[in-house]
């Protein structure tokens, strides 16, 4: 999914992309990308859980203003099934 | 022969899907490409005047669209173009490598188009892109350039195309 998120950077659209596999991101390195240790399948979190969803995807789109690093892996503390979304 | 290898790829994605650990293995030892340098580009306006499109690898289509080459083991690199505005019931996923039943049942955990409505309606963008761009993932071998010099920049001139002012992409 980097190799993707870096060719649309590259023509000039900024990117953020959720990422479930830190070490894999590390090597691609695409522009901005937002870390959930969760399970595959899972990357705005679990099903129905509207709070939790919009908490992830607001993060990540906030990064796109917010981040001014290349490279930057963001890592919020959502534990898994332990965090309560408010 | 064939009945054997098929028996095998069988197992290996039971495997992956039930043991997530495995899969987190192969990425520690699979050789990734390794880029050179990170393109960069600003967001140009505040988020809440920014037009957002999707992009994902969970591997989602509409029922209507040939669904991805799951037999091949370097996987699919071709994409889907799927409507924003899309009715969840059109939309299956096709994709052995994980466990897609949550995203069965709710489409917003591998792809939150309806999380981006919610925003658009609250005033928290400035709206949603007339597509969704879908892949599959999980590719490898001579597939990793058919996406890097064809299906990835075409799916970015095609975000431009429609106006799209900044990407928010899901795995799978």
């Amino acid at each position: 999914m980097g190799l993707l998120q870096r060719a649309i950077e590259a023509i000039g659209i900024p990117t953020i992309g959720i990422t479930l596999k830190k070490e894999v991101t590390k090597k691609v390195k695409p522009p901005r990308a937002l870390y959930l240790h969760y399970p595959f399948g899972h990357p705005l979190g679990e099903a129905f859980a509207v709070k939790q969803q919009r908490t992830i995807l607001l993060e990540a789109l906030g990064a796109l203003e917010t981040v001014k690093e290349p490279g930057t892996i963001l890592e919020p503390s959502y534990r898994w099934r332990r965090h309560r979304f408010e | 022969m064939r009945r054997l290898k098929e028996l095998g790829n069988a197992l290996m994605v039971g495997l992956y899907r039930h043991l997530p650990w495995l899969a987190e293995r192969w990425a520690r030892h699979h050789r990734f490409v390794e880029t050179e340098g990170i393109p960069w580009a600003p967001l140009k306006k505040p988020l809440r005047e920014a037009v957002i499109a999707l992009v994902t690898t969970a591997g989602v289509h509409m029922e209507t669209q040939p669904p991805f080459d799951m037999d091949d083991p370097g996987g699919d690199p071709s994409f889907r173009v799927i409507p924003s505005d899309v009715k969840e019931e059109e939309v299956v996923i096709t994709h052995k490598y994980y466990d897609h039943s949550a995203a069965d049942k709710d489409l917003n955990v591998v792809l939150p188009l309806y999380r981006l409505k919610e925003f658009e309606a609250e005033g928290m963008i400035g709206g949603i892109a007339p597509f969704v761009y879908s892949f599959m993932g999980h590719i490898d071998g001579p597939h990793v350039a058919t996406l890097v010099e064809k299906t990835a920049p075409e799916v970015a001139r095609r975000l431009k195309r429609d106006g799209a002012e900044a990407v928010f992409l899901t795995p799978a």
